[in-house]
């Protein structure tokens, strides 16, 4: 998955995000990678069925 | 006792010659203040000491033992805290310029459980900017130096904390981890390090924070040092909803039983995949002096762990919207590491987001399927021997990973889990590089079960290769 600045540029135009330069994209973009790497990853886990939660619970 | 060997003592033994008049809270805070005088120039541990606030608690410390009061396992004990623990009257800057004046009204519940207990604040610690990263190479404040090799950083994000306990300026040191920040310090200064379970601790007075996964623990000399702060720190918080109301045990009760019998899960997945050759070798020597201690050894599988790199999506996300007010205000104040690093966050989806929280409940899940078997998991703590102060980036299996700012985050990888999963994790010196410098292990256990870790870590350290060394490099001419 390729995020072109001008995505990222569009995403923070439409969602009133705190504005970046094309330089200041590139600063952010070895940080972004990993994101994209790990979402891609993602696509062959099946998450339907899963349910979110925090809680530990002590042993019985 | 002269001075020096006083700032040898572990906090165990310091509270004990306190409780029974051997020594008095007056020198051995003026001991710790002196020490912390000649060393801040060249570990640059503090971003600020408390000379005065800290003679005038020893003076009332030695005062109310005379009058026969004791008030509790701290009493006179200097203690470090990390700068982005509210202290009220104090200003906590958080490693920022942004808050570079900023005085709270109220102590952090950690730190007012301290001074309950009659602990002396001997000053607030340096840390990454924002608690960010784990260099403790802070922009603002001076980069915190590594007590055991002056060119290498001490870890972070509770660096100055880390250094100060290894060079025995505090007794203890209260930091923060929200993915390793009081682990790594612990096992790139060669000291303990404990984050418990999360709930146990109150994380109320931490600032500039994510709710997700943060935790506030304590760095100590020694595993048993360790079990006396948490007993004082841990409890439940009623105006803190992430505390959880569970009993809290004696913490000291298991130290010096037989482990024998004990089980250890060594996880086959992810924990010991991209490790530096010297930490490998301690890490598996470490394992040998367990199972030589008479507990059983087993390869547990983690397969979720391949998706770990999820875990962060809502980290990310918490983080910009955390930073989002201060940005806004304060741009220019920045450093560059932690701004760029925070506005990436800007651009996780809520469906990743999601799919986050999802991947931490199966790892969750798997971690707790693991733990009904063995009692344990041991890992390394860090997956290399702290960097250069100068180093931009690590190399980690064959590839280079930057080791601060936007994309770091690999020589988090043993350590952040844990804070995603909740689940208490302990570091303990196992042993050294051979260019001398500290290796640690980490100790993951089942939730509110921080007794048993620390039950195992205290055995482990009376065999470990690591047990009385201390630093070099800041010793008196």
């Amino acid at each position: 998955m390729d995020l072109s600045n001008e995505t990222l540029q569009a995403m923070i135009a439409a969602y009133d995000g705190i504005p970046l330069s094309e330089a200041e994209l590139e600063l952010v973009r070895p940080e972004l990678a990993n994101y994209v790497a790990a979402a891609e990853q993602l696509r062959e886990l099946d998450l339907s069925a899963v349910f979110s939660g925090r809680l530990l619970r002590m042993a019985e | 006792m002269a001075a020096s060997d006083l700032l040898q003592l572990t906090l165990t033994d310091a509270a004990a010659a306190i409780r029974g008049r051997k020594i008095s809270p007056i020198e051995l805070t003026e001991a710790a203040l002196a020490e912390a005088e000649r060393l801040q120039p060249v570990l640059c541990s503090f971003i600020t000491i408390l000379y005065d606030q800290a003679r005038r608690e020893a003076k009332e410390s030695e005062a109310a033992l005379s009058r026969g009061e004791y008030r509790g396992p701290l009493h006179g004990i200097p203690i470090g805290v990390k700068d982005n623990l509210a202290t009220a009257g104090i200003r906590t800057t958080v490693g920022s310029k942004v808050l570079a004046d900023y005085v709270p009204d109220v102590d952090a519940e950690v730190v007012r459980r301290c001074k309950e207990a009659g602990a002396i604040i001997l000053g607030k610690e340096n840390l990454e900017e924002f608690a960010a990263g784990m260099t403790s190479n802070n922009a603002h404040y001076g980069a915190v130096r590594n007590p055991w090799n002056l060119d290498h950083v001490p870890g972070g994000s509770s660096g100055g904390g880390g250094a100060n306990v290894a060079a025995g300026v505090t007794f203890a040191s209260l930091g923060t981890d929200f993915g390793g920040s009081v682990r790594l310090p612990a096992t790139f200064c060669g000291v303990v390090g404990l984050k418990q379970t999360f709930g146990r601790v109150s994380q109320r007075g931490l600032l500039v924070t994510s709710f997700n996964g943060d935790h506030i623990g304590a760095m100590t000399r020694t595993v048993r040092d360790c079990a006396l702060m948490l007993q004082v720190l841990a409890g439940y918080d009623p105006l803190e909803p992430s505390t959880v109301p569970v009993p809290v045990p004696d913490y000291s009760a298991l130290l010096g039983q037989d482990v024998k019998g004990l089980k250890i899960g060594v996880p086959v997945d992810h924990y010991f995949d991209l490790l530096n050759p010297e930490v490998d070798a301690a890490a598996h020597q470490a394992i040998a002096a367990l199972e030589g201690l008479g507990m059983s050894v087993r390869e547990v599988s983690l397969p979720m762990m391949k998706y770990a790199g999820a875990l962060r999506f809502p980290a990310m996300a918490d983080s910009v919207v955390t930073h989002e007010p201060l940005i806004e205000k304060a741009r220019s104040q920045y450093g560059v590491d932690v701004l760029y690093r925070t506005l990436a966050g800007q651009f996780v989806l809520g469906r990743d987001y999601a799919k986050g929280m999802k991947v931490q409940r199966l790892i969750k899940e798997e971690h707790a399927r693991v733990l009904s078997e063995v009692d344990v998991l041991v890992t390394p703590t860090a997956p290399i021997p702290a960097p250069r102060i100068a180093d931009k980036t690590v190399v980690l299996g064959a590839k280079t990973h930057p080791v601060r700012g936007p994309g770091s985050g690999s020589v988090s990888r043993n350590t952040s889990p844990s804070n995603s999963t909740g689940l208490p994790a302990i570091s303990v010196p196992c042993g050294f590089t051979s260019s001398g410098l500290p290796i640690g292990l980490q100790l993951i256990g089942r939730p509110f079960d921080e007794a048993l870790l620390l039950q195992i870590a205290h055995a482990y350290e009376a065999v470990s290769p690591a047990r009385g060394c201390r630093p070099r490099a800041i010793q008196r001419k």
